[in-house]
């Protein structure tokens, strides 16, 4: 999509808001509805993964300005109940384990109503569809899922037409027919990408995707199959469960759909105004186009994206660095219940996975200590506690090993001069162990910087997850890894260039080179 | 038997009855000595007999298990304040454990500034008379993996004297060096006599014990066998340990 086209959208989208505002006005004046419980201090706090057009995305290069049918759904709803809307955007995995920690009282995020989902939870649907199977253009048109035996077929991970798919799997094998093999990529927007460049031979997603990626996919892509699966008719809003809370929900929902505001939000984003056959075959694309790769890189959201990262790598590295200094002292000190305490913190921070240390620390520890599920607990707060914790049982192995490389000597010779315990350190031991530690300090810093991308899981907008969101919003995905990989390099590169400026400074330790830096 | 140190203002360290244990094993046992002020001591003993253990009593770098020890007329124990006695109590090592990260000027006024908070200005004023008196002045600004190790042992030397020292103690202090070196650094030692400074040195230099020193002492599994003037110690050794120690000596 190009620029003018873009914005002669986003203002099309502003008018359709302003229609919507009409309707919330008479309703504000109206009595406030009976609202649920978990509609908490005048605040409706939904939690969505806005990666799924047109139910939930980012339209537009600022990252935090989420739209879409789910976006406008919630909106009416706190409207309805007279209260303010919280939205928080994060990662797919982490929705229901938030709405179980009592992080948002609500999930609206293109989820389909299903059995399974509502055993722990209830579920309103608001808006119907159908699963569809979804090609390269020219495909020709099947006639049941059993046609795609032998072939590869995308999905979102998280959702539950994996799951589905392998049952039409037993179904081939019991009959000698070869399997469908499945593939499961984190975002919708990767989905439809393996299908655009050949990897798989079609995607499962839902009939309101494809109307939306109409007008992106410039007709690269068609329909063919609307499944018949009875368990994909439905969209709904997920709640904790409670009778109470259910039956305001549905209320609400019964309501908004009387009066039309549904309808208007369902024409809003074109949803069953066009059929899904009708995709038009498009001009020629090129690879690349640097217009979007350059405005992607000067972009504000890169930007925004590539300090945060920084920052909560260099904080949580910082972090770590100072934690882990008394630890490997103590680590190298006499045998005590201290050093196996340590001992244990070490093996295990190193051996869980940090995804599975994030997550742990977003979504588990609010279960223990009521006090995390509180709002100044932000996605950075946890990203940097994680990361802090994590990196430091890394950190102290290269302390350790720094500070039993500085001569035994060293240290009884500050003794005999009646130096203290704090000037014996940081006179004469830490400089020297600085200089051991240093390369590989930067070189466990770098990973650190990468590993941050991972906390796109709990919501963070770091350089990755802004890439994500403009990727699932425009499909360029070529020149937005493009520019995201740039902001990384530059980074990488830039604390290269700092250690070389500072291993400099240690040219004490090399008899040929001393000499020319000594004033 | 001895005279007592807090009366006799001509006594720089008074030792009675000390003993030094690691878990059960004696390393001193129960010695008994004083040490006038400015005398030089050379300490000599096999390997392992529990010298560098004494010495480093004094400072209290290992501190003793029992007895009783004095420095110029403090007694030395728990309470004693360590920067005072360290400053008080200069120490030479064997290696030398300069501050590598440090060049030899900084290297000597670091301790005067940290723990004496002596002004920058100052103490490179005293660094650099020590270093004169060392005869390396010129090196003041290099780095001392620069230097030789004869050098190197030199800027130790002035590192200590820079906390004005009343008493210094030499571990071995030529034990590393080539024979070249060593002459420099024993002429060096020599001197602090003539500044009043009390000297204790273990060294297995026998030319060097013999000139230098006052007295003697020679010890053996954490005993001391004997203190006497190093030419009786020399020509007419009164234990039979110490002919035998003399004659591997002369041997090597
Ligand atoms: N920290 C220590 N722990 C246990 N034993 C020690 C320790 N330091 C020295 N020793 C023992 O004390 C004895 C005397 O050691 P040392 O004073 O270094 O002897 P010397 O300097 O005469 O060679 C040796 O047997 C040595 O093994
Ligand atoms: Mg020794």
């Amino acid at each position: 999509m190009t620029f003018p086209r873009r914005r002669a959208f986003v203002r099309q989208c502003l008018r359709v808001v302003a229609g919507l505002a009409l309707i919330a006005v008479p309703m504000l004046s109206a009595r406030a509805a009976d609202a649920p419980d978990f509609v908490r201090d005048g605040t409706l706090a939904v939690c969505t993964n806005p990666t799924l057009p047109p139910m939930t995305f980012v339209n537009g290069t600022d990252t935090t300005a989420m739209a879409g049918v789910d976006l406008d759904l919630a909106q009416a709803l706190a409207n309805y109940w007279k209260v303010k809307l919280v939205t928080t955007p994060m990662d797919f995995v982490g929705l229901f384990p938030s709405l179980a920690a009592q992080r948002c009282g609500m999930v609206i995020s293109g989820l389909i109503k299903l059995p399974a989902r509502e055993r722990n939870f209830d579920a309103i649907s608001y808006l119907d569809t159908a699963l569809v199977v979804v090609a390269r253009a020219g495909t020709p048109p099947i006639t049941s899922m059993a046609d795609l035996s032998g072939r590869t077929v995308a999905v979102q991970s998280g959702t539950s037409y994996a799951a589905r798919i392998a049952r039409e799997d037993e179904a081939l094998l019991a009959a000698g027919r070869a399997p469908i093999t499945i593939q499961q990529y984190p975002t919708e927007d990767a989905v439809v990408q393996q299908v655009l460049i050949g990897r798989v031979f079609a995607f499962a997603s839902q009939d309101v995707e494809l109307y939306y990626r109409q007008k992106q996919l410039h007709g690269k892509v068609s329909v063919i199959l609307r499944s018949d699966y009875p368990e994909y008719r439905h969209f709904a809003v997920y709640i904790r469960k409670n009778a109470h809370d259910r039956e305001s929900v549905e209320a609400a929902i019964g309501t908004l759909d009387a009066n039309g505001t549904l309808a208007i939000i369902r024409k809003k984003w074109g949803i069953g105004t066009s059929s899904t056959q009708a995709f038009a075959q498009a001009g020629h694309v090129p690879a690349f186009r640097w217009d979007t790769f350059l405005a992607a890189l000067t972009s504000p959201a890169f930007a925004r994206g590539a300090l945060i990262t920084l920052a909560v790598a260099v904080l949580s590295h910082i972090t770590a660095i100072v934690i882990s200094i008394p630890m490997a002292m103590a680590l190298n000190g006499r045998d005590s219940i201290l050093k196996v305490v340590l001992r244990a913190y070490v093996s295990i921070f190193r051996g869980a996975p940090t995804l599975l240390q994030l997550l742990f620390i977003w979504n588990a520890l609010p279960q223990f200590f009521p006090i995390f599920r509180e709002e100044w607990f932000t996605p950075f707060l946890a990203t940097w506690l994680s990361l802090s914790v994590n990196e430091s049982a890394y950190q102290v192995e290269i302390n350790r090993a720094a500070l039993s490389a500085v001569d035994k000597g060293q240290e009884q010779a500050a003794d005999a001069l009646g130096m203290n315990r704090r000037q014996v350190y940081f006179h004469v031991i830490f400089p020297q162990a600085l200089r051991i530690a240093l390369p590989p300090t930067i070189n466990e810093f770098i990973n650190l910087l990468k590993t941050t991308s991972l906390a796109s899981v709990i919501s963070l907008q770091e350089l990755l997850s802004v890439t994500q969101i403009e990727v699932a919003r425009t499909f360029e995905f070529t020149e937005y890894y493009a520019a995201a990989l740039v902001y990384y390099l530059a980074m990488v590169f830039f604390f290269l260039f700092v250690q070389k400026r500072v291993e400099r400074r240690f040219t004490w330790a090399d008899r040929h080179r001393a000499s020319a830096n000594v004033p | 038997m001895y005279p007592d140190p807090d009366t006799d203002p001509s006594i720089m360290i008074s030792v009675r009855n000390l003993s030094k244990l690691y878990k059960d094993f004696i390393a001193l046992n129960r010695l008994n000595f004083d040490v006038k002020r400015g005398e030089k001591i050379v300490i000599l003993g096999p390997s392992g007999s529990g010298k560098s253990t004494l010495i480093r009593c004094f400072n209290r770098i290992e501190p003793h298990s029992s007895g009783s020890l004095t420095i110029n007329g403090q007694i030395i124990n728990d309470h004693t304040s360590l920067p005072r006695l360290r400053g008080m109590v200069g120490m030479v090592f064997q290696n030398y454990n300069l501050f590598p990260h440090l060049s030899v000027l900084d290297n000597c006024t670091l301790a005067p500034r940290l723990v004496r908070r002596t002004s920058r200005h100052d103490a490179e004023d005293m660094a650099r008379r020590f270093l004169t008196q060392v005869n390396i002045l010129e090196q003041a600004n290099k780095y001392p993996i620069q230097l030789s190790g004869g050098q190197q042992q030199r800027v130790a030397i002035a590192r200590a004297l820079c906390m004005r020292p009343d008493v210094m103690l030499f571990d071995e202090p030529t034990a590393a060096l080539d024979p070249e070196a060593i002459s420099g650094v024993v002429s060096i030692i020599n001197d602090l006599a003539a500044q009043g400074i009390t000297t204790l040195c273990v060294t297995h230099e026998m030319g060097f014990a013999r000139h230098i020193a006052d007295r003697i002492i020679f010890m053996d599994q954490g005993c001391i066998l004997e203190i006497t003037p190093p030419d009786t110690f020399f020509t007419n050794p009164r234990t039979e340990r110490a002919r035998a120690f003399l004659d591997q000596m002369i041997r090597c």
